[in-house]
């Protein structure tokens, strides 16, 4: 090793070798004093190993008095020093061994949380294959631009955000959303840097790269999060600023009042408050690192605090405990083709956004004939695909939220949607349409009339799948002593099959949108901590009001991520229970290192006042507690 | 101009440590804002280019016996 290598080395490791060369100054010093009687010499080792120890702590001291941030190493330097002066040699060496080793192993062990966030940006490649000037090229993964053309082989890493436009394939997608099953990626299917392609070659239209990609700013986002101080924290915080100035102050009365040196310089060792503040961020930057790590992200230490008091779960029905994806079930005509029904629905839904008249105009366009005889128009030739039926637009057209549409079209008035519309509308229901309606709601499907002219012409039934995890996470919460709750602006017979099909314990049905919000804040008023599951989007209003807001599938949308307290990168229901469990494990854990932390100054204090524990005694017990709480708070790493 | 530079320092061993860096950051010449967190180990300083030498940012935190790393 040349000189230069030596002193990069010393440099990297110096914490580890000042720590260690105190350590054998101090047991040379304490066998040369107990096994023999050169007291002098015993004495100047142990002293040397306290200068050796103590020397970059006193640095740092002598920082914090003068920035005015009075801290653990301004006590320890006053410990050690003391200790020095009255003779006690023994213990000066031992308090400044044990504090070096201490920090060194809690230095050691934060590493590992600090960086367990890092491990998932080295997912995503350093290069990228990009075709330039009709070449393959291999650039930098930061340079490539905007709109150009990246080429991944199978098994090879997905280096930007993009969208796919050559080829098909698999991708492990866990970096970003956590799921563990590929997702099959084909042309349009959006990919994220740092993903897995595991089958075919995928040519990729970027859309982001560098610090412009989901994982980065899911990264940074996740970063605030830790950092950002959860109310145990800014409370200890704000207590700990005048802990140690009352704490010398301490020292200095227990001398005045006992003039026992030992015992007030023992007091200024075991008053660092060391467990105490350091016990709740390491429990909530673990917890956060473990949720991102499985694709839910956590706002910050605030929200997970709240989080682990959750005893109500409120869903959306659609989209959430269904797939959120409405298809056609049945169609009837009550005196009138059904193929008419259809396509008379379809053309007064044609403009509206709602999901299920997106259902009812795409039901329109795979009709394998055109219904022509009831006077509805048929084919304008404008968006037609080969094969595919046009759906005619209407002349007016107005959306009743939450109810339905009224439309004009071809010299009708077309009104499409549900009973309550009707009701308003004060049109005639006949005993075989109510029929009809009650028979299909009571398999979970949502029903709409079609009405021309003040007549119903016809009902249209659609169905959304409940999703196959559903079941088991209501049990999940339920058996976690949750409650469970779902809303929908779907009629009750509806609600109540789909409630029953799930399992949850109760349903609200019939909301409008503002509705969902005050059931929400019925819940909290009766002493509920409720959370809130949704899309994001639709359900802004209810997460925000909710304790805790969680978004689903929420890896493309960065509104879903702004509005929400947790959201959850992909559109998997499993991650709730594992979310709720997390943040009452991470509850428990604060609490937990917190009572280890006020338990050991409190023997520790008893057992200086009995003089039972002094400089070194105290030293040790009081590191193995700060080593306790932080190897506790990394279980959550490991949940 | 206001520019804007990371840290990482991973051997934090208490939080008052973090406040402390922060302290010594805020008195390097040109800097404008630090924000150093001891959860993270990350350290961001925002300074004047025309004024502030970079090469002292990593030294100050050094200097508090940190090995500050570039991020």
């Amino acid at each position: 090793m040349n000189k230069q290598s030596i002193t990069q080395y010393y440099r990297k490791h110096r914490k580890a070798i000042v720590t260690a060369t105190s350590g054998l100054l101090y047991g040379g010093g304490w066998s040369l004093g107990y096994l023999t009687s050169f007291d002098t010499a015993s004495a100047a080792i142990l002293v040397l190993a306290t200068i050796v120890g103590g020397y970059d702590i006193a640095k740092t001291a002598y920082h914090e008095v003068t920035n005015r941030t009075l801290g653990i190493k301004t006590l320890v330097t006053l410990a050690a020093v003391g200790a020095v002066v009255i003779g006690e040699y023994w213990e000066a060496a031992a308090v400044v061994f044990l504090f070096s080793l201490g920090s060194y192993l809690e230095g050691r062990t934060m590493r590992k949380t600090r960086t367990a966030l890092q491990e998932l940006l080295e997912m995503a490649p350093d290069t990228a294959t990009v075709r330039r000037d009709g070449e393959l090229q291999e650039v930098p993964a930061r340079e490539v631009e905007e709109g150009e053309v990246v080429v991944v082989k199978p098994g090879g890493k997905i280096p930007v955000d993009g969208t796919v436009v050559d080829g098909e394939s698999a991708v492990n997608q866990a970096p970003v959303t956590g799921e563990s099953a590929p997702v099959h990626k084909a042309d349009g299917g959006e990919v994220y840097a740092g993903t897995v392609n595991q089958e075919g070659a995928l040519g990729i239209r970027t859309t982001g790269a560098g610090s412009d990609t989901t994982l980065e700013r899911i990264i940074r986002r996740v970063e605030e999060a830790q950092e950002a101080q959860s109310p145990t924290e800014s409370l200890i915080d704000r207590f700990a600023k005048y802990y140690t100035p009352a704490v010398i102050v301490l020292a200095i009365g227990a001398y005045a009042v006992t003039q026992n040196e030992i015992l007030s310089l023992t007091l200024l060792v075991i008053g660092c408050p060391g467990a105490l503040v350091i016990g709740p961020p390491v429990s909530i930057v673990s917890a956060i690192g473990n949720a991102a790590r499985s694709g839910v992200l956590m706002k910050g230490g605030e929200h997970l605090e709240r989080a682990g008091k959750i005893d109500l779960v409120a869903f959306d029905k659609t989209g959430t405990l269904t797939k959120g994806e409405t298809t056609v079930a049945d169609i009837e005509g009550f005196g009138v083709d059904v193929g008419e029904v259809l396509t008379l629905a379809a053309t007064a839904e044609k403009k509206s956004e709602h999901h299920l008249a997106d259902a009812i105009v795409d039901a329109a366009r795979e009709q394998p004939t055109a219904a022509t005889d009831g006077g509805a128009t048929v084919a304008q030739a404008d968006d037609t695909d080969a094969g595919r039926q046009s759906v005619p637009d209407p002349d007016e057209f107005d959306v009743v939220a939450g109810k339905g549409v009224i439309a004009h079209a071809d010299g009708h008035e077309v009104v499409v949607g549900n009973r309550a519309l009707l009701d308003d509308r004060e049109i005639d229901v006949p005993s075989r349409v109510g029929d009809y309606v009650h028979d299909r709601e009571e398999r979970g499907e949502t029903v709409v009339h079609v009405v021309r002219d003040g007549d119903i012409i016809g009902a249209i039934s659609l169905r959304d799948e409940v999703r196959e995890s559903a079941p088991g996470v209501v049990a999940a919460l339920q058996g976690a002593g949750i409650e469970t709750v779902m809303l929908t602006g779907d009629n009750e017979r509806t609600a109540a099959a789909v409630a029953e099909e799930v399992g949850i314990d109760e349903y609200r049905a019939e909301l409008l949108p503002e509705d969902k919000q005050s059931v929400i804040e019925a819940y909290q008023a009766d002493g509920h901590v409720v959370a809130m599951v949704g899309d994001g989007i639709n359900d802004a209003p209810s997460l925000a009001t909710a304790d805790v807001g969680i978004a689903m599938g929420a890896a493309g949308t960065d509104t879903a991520i702004e509005t929400a307290d947790m959201a959850l990168m992909a559109d998997d229901l499993k991650r709730i229970p594992y979310a709720v469990k997390l943040s009452k494990a991470t509850r428990w854990n604060v609490l937990e290192n917190v009572g280890l932390a006020v338990l050991t100054v409190t023997v520790l204090l008893a057992g200086v006042l009995t003089s039972y524990v002094t400089l070194a005694s105290g030293m040790l017990v009081h590191e193995a507690s700060v080593l306790l709480v932080i190897l506790n708070g990394m279980r959550l790493l490991r949940y | 101009m206001s520019d804007t530079t990371q840290f990482r320092v991973l051997d934090f061993d208490c939080p008052t440590c973090a406040s402390t860096v922060e302290r010594a950051l805020s008195n390097v010449g040109g800097v404008q804002h630090v924000e150093v967190h001891y959860a993270t180990g990350r350290v961001e300083i925002e300074y004047d280019d025309g004024v502030a030498d970079p090469d002292a940012f990593a030294e100050a935190i050094e200097n508090q016996g940190y090995t500050p790393q570039s991020a």
